[in-house]
């Protein structure tokens, strides 16, 4: 399945599909020493979302969100690519400082089409995404 | 600056800005007039000031680390934990205030003279400024987080989009005050309605009727502040306050509000009962400086505790800026409330304490800001939620409610 959306960071990447139906806060939702979610109720809560592509609602929280994912990235806990429906100032800024790839505003609804465990090539630069069901 | 004419800081400061006005397809840059930023990021840092000689917007601090702040040492952390933040704040500081950086170190950059007026564009972190210069100033700013308002300061431009531009600035929920009775209203109580707020309006853009047109600006600043904890909002029409929302109408830009939403004593009650998460009375410590404390303020603390002096074992902290404690000092407020055994720190953030880092550790806290009680009570501290007089009284009684 291909998916077009709208680039918000440059670069190509591929891997493995973690997916939330929530909005996400790098301040609070994530260990940055693991790179596991962390708050009671979450829906990936003890999951770690390192080293995948990260498909989630939208940013949310702290406007320190890019810093936290700064120290994350230097400890090699930060996802590959990025996936949200929306996405709102905080969350792109994660993804421009940190150099993370990222797309939003998908022809069709990232957390109905790809599943966790899907394998997702992204093509950030063309707003491409390719969803392999799998896992 | 695109083109790295200015050195290689710049250049990363403006690719950063044109990658992040491209989300939104903003057509141009804009002047920003006050630009406020947090010195964090390490490497980071570094790099993105490699080369910038000076700024090119106005620009101050954010409150910095707690074990760095002025009179840190009273607040009882532990030694190494103190005196490594003192040495990081202090090579951080050498490098940026020859490049302009005014560190006023606070979250509330109003209080110090970085002052927004109505249509001008701003661009600082924090949210709860970010809520106050939209709302109450009607300045022009979006959820700008830290690296973005960095490379304002260093270009002194911002993408215009979002909040930046009149149209999207309309509110998209109504909320009514009803059966309250307003005009007795304490600053919990005002920020009990904005924790509710934020809860059910999550992002959205909202506008809020029923509240005095005399209300003061620190009552303003406990409805704003808990709106982007328990939600994420960046703009609240007060109607009849906001200086673009003097009617309904107004703030709605004559479409018909999505929804509207009444808040009345059950809605109120139900956010205060979430505010207070503490299952003990027992007081450990009361703080207040969740935004940091406005002159007025201090000096309401001062004569709650004129002549009093706090139960033993209670620790009361607050948190401002050091302008504002200048002046503090100067009356005699703080002479006031160290007799009664307070301590008054300046540069940090109150709600962000490292309690683990405290010889003495605790686990509950009392105080009048939603905004705190909100972050805290994530972190598993149990917040005893109240009025600046509960809360003063809980510190000398050392009981909450005795």
């Amino acid at each position: 399945m291909i998916l077009k959306g709208k680039t918000v960071k440059k670069g190509k990447v591929e891997g493995e599909a973690i997916v939330s139906q929530l909005p996400f806060s790098y301040l609070g939702d994530l260990d940055v020493n693991t790179g596991k979610v962390v708050p009671e109720g979450h829906d990936l809560k003890g999951q770690s979302i390192a080293g995948k592509i990260f498909v989630f609602a939208t940013g949310k929280g702290s406007t320190v969100g890019p810093n936290v994912a700064y120290m994350a990235k230097q400890l090699g806990n930060t996802p590959k690519g990025m996936i949200c429906i929306e996405v709102e100032p905080v969350m792109a800024m994660v993804a421009i400082m940190n150099d993370i790839p990222m797309v939003h505003r998908l022809d069709k609804n990232p957390l109905e089409v790809i599943k966790t465990g899907d394998y997702i090539k992204m093509d950030a630069n063309e707003g491409i995404v390719e969803v392999t069901k799998g896992g | 600056m695109f083109e790295g004419e200015y050195g290689p800081g710049v250049q990363k400061a403006m690719a950063m800005l044109v990658e992040y006005g491209e989300v939104w397809d903003a057509e141009r840059m804009v002047k920003v007039h006050n630009a406020h930023t947090g010195l964090g990021g390490g490497k980071w840092l570094e790099e993105i000031l490699e080369g910038v000689e000076h700024l090119r917007a106005f620009t101050t601090t954010h409150a910095g680390m707690t074990g760095a702040s002025k009179g840190a040492e009273a607040l009882g952390l532990k030694e190494e934990f103190r005196k490594q933040q003192a040495e990081m704040q202090e090579q951080t500081m050498a490098m940026c205030i020859p490049k302009g950086f005014l560190p006023a170190m606070t979250c509330a950059p109003y209080l110090v003279g970085n002052v927004p007026t109505a249509g001008r564009v701003f661009s600082w972190p924090g949210s709860s400024g970010i809520i106050i210069g939209n709302s109450v100033f009607g300045a022009r700013g979006n959820r700008d987080a830290m690296p973005a308002s960095m490379a304002s300061a260093i270009t002194g431009v911002t993408p215009e989009m979002l909040l930046l531009i009149k149209e999207n600035r309309y509110a998209d929920l109504l909320f009514k005050l009803e059966g309250l009775d307003v005009q007795s209203f304490t600053r919990a109580d005002y920020g009990a309605v904005g924790y509710y707020i934020g809860r059910v309006a999550e992002t959205k853009k909202v506008a809020l009727e029923g509240v005095p047109e005399t209300v003061s600006f620190d009552a303003l600043k406990f409805l704003m502040s808990p709106q982007p904890v328990s939600g994420a909002v960046a703009m609240c029409h007060v109607i009849g306050v906001t200086p673009e929302a003097p009617t309904v109408e107004e703030a709605f830009g004559n479409q018909k509000p999505e929804e509207t939403i009444t808040i009345g004593k059950k809605e109120f009650t139900e956010a205060w009962d979430s505010l207070h998460t503490a299952k003990t009375d027992e007081v450990e410590i009361v703080f207040f400086g969740c935004p940091h404390l406005s002159i007025i303020e201090i000096g309401e603390i001062a004569r709650l505790l004129e002549g009093k002096r706090i139960a033993d074992g209670v620790r009361l902290f607050i948190a401002t800026a050091d302008q504002i404690y200048s002046l503090a000092e100067r009356v005699g407020y703080i002479d006031t409330i160290e007799k009664a055994g307070g301590v008054v720190v300046t540069g940090i953030c109150i709600q962000g304490f490292p309690y683990p880092e405290l010889k003495s550790p605790a686990t509950t806290a009392a105080t009048n800001s939603a905004r705190a009680a909100s972050y805290q009570a994530r972190r598993g501290i149990g917040i005893q939620y109240g009025s600046t007089e509960a809360c003063i009284k809980a510190a000398i009684t050392g009981k909450w409610g005795g």
